[in-house]
């Protein structure tokens, strides 16, 4: 049926230019800042494909939420938000799929670092103690290479206790958002970040400050 | 004489420390604690103690400060360091398919 009052060669097109801003153009989206957030969600979750999916979700929803952006500020700073929740949601499903139980693995205990054969049982192992590694925070992100070594030091903790560690070092996340987020208690979240940095810290020092001197 | 003394003395006050103290392995938890929450003042006072006498868990504490300074400096940087992270082809192709379906 066709209504009376509907002008004749009406084009929608023309409606959109109309609008005050721009329609969505989620093809330059992809080719603007596709690998921007690309990158910026791999060092998160540090896999490709659920750093792939992330991104698509992020342009979903941005497309649904288009009307809120109104070329408010910058369009990329805009979708780094959504992205960002989109790394939060990941960190809560893979979460729930595996509920912790009483006897949840935090990561190694790494007691071996404090074994002595002496009377000084509980302290340093002279082996294993730390060392001076003569780094500031500025060389280090220089070094594409620290950043590999980073990533292998972390593969082998549980994925809860790596997620963890992420959101609080690397986000800055409060302690009651990452409860909240992973469904833990805060005891069992202090436990996963001192195993993560105990593990970290050694493994950093000997697969990289140990060889770099 | 005065010197040997004073060796002596600091020797034996930092052995009666290291022996009364909490251990490196208890201390280092409480390090890791102190990032996420405020310490005790008797928790404070023997770490301090500790980290004072031990070199070992000094560098501990300065190495959990740096681990953090640097993932957030990098994490900051990431996407304008990371060059040769960048989605594939396939995941791009699929990524725009996705999106004009949309429309």
């Amino acid at each position: 049926m066709q209504y009376s009052s509907w002008p004749k060669n009406f084009d929608m097109s023309e409606a959109q230019v109309k609008s005050p801003y721009p329609a969505p153009d989620p093809e330059r989206w992809l080719d603007d800042h596709g690998d921007y957030l690309f990158k910026y969600a791999v060092f998160r979750l540090r896999d490709d494909n659920v750093a792939e999916d992330a991104v698509q979700e992020t342009f979903l929803a941005a497309l649904r939420a288009y009307e809120n952006f109104e070329g408010r500020g910058s369009e990329r700073t805009w979708l780094v938000g959504i992205l960002k929740h989109k790394i939060i949601d990941h960190f809560r499903r893979s979460s729930r799929e595996a509920p912790i139980g009483e006897d949840f693995d935090a990561g190694p205990e790494h007691t071996e670092f404090f074994d002595r054969p002496d009377t000084w049982q509980g302290h340093w192992n002279a082996d294993r103690a730390p060392n001076d590694w003569h780094a500031t925070p500025a060389e280090l992100i220089e070094r594409g290479d620290f950043w590999k070594v980073f990533d292998e030091c972390l593969t082998p903790l549980p994925q809860r206790t790596v997620s963890a560690f992420t959101m609080r070092e690397v986000d800055g996340l409060k302690s009651e958002e990452i409860c909240e987020i992973l469904s833990i208690k805060v005891n069992n979240l202090w436990v996963m970040l001192h195993r993560a940095r105990l593990h970290l810290r050694n493994c950093l020092e000997v697969n990289w400050f140990r060889r770099e001197q | 004489m005065a010197v040997r003394l004073y060796e002596k003395l600091k020797h034996t006050v930092r052995y009666w420390l290291l022996r009364n103290l909490p251990t490196c392995q208890q201390t280092v938890a409480t390090i890791s604690e102190s990032m996420e929450r405020p310490l005790s003042f008797s928790e404070r006072v023997k770490t301090r103690l500790h980290v004072w006498i031990c070199v070992w868990c000094q560098w501990y504490l300065e190495h959990l400060v740096l681990i953090r300074d640097a993932s957030r400096a990098q994490a900051e940087k990431a996407p304008e360091l990371m060059t040769d992270a960048t989605l594939s082809t396939d995941a791009r192709e699929r990524i725009r398919r996705r999106l004009t379906n949309q429309n």
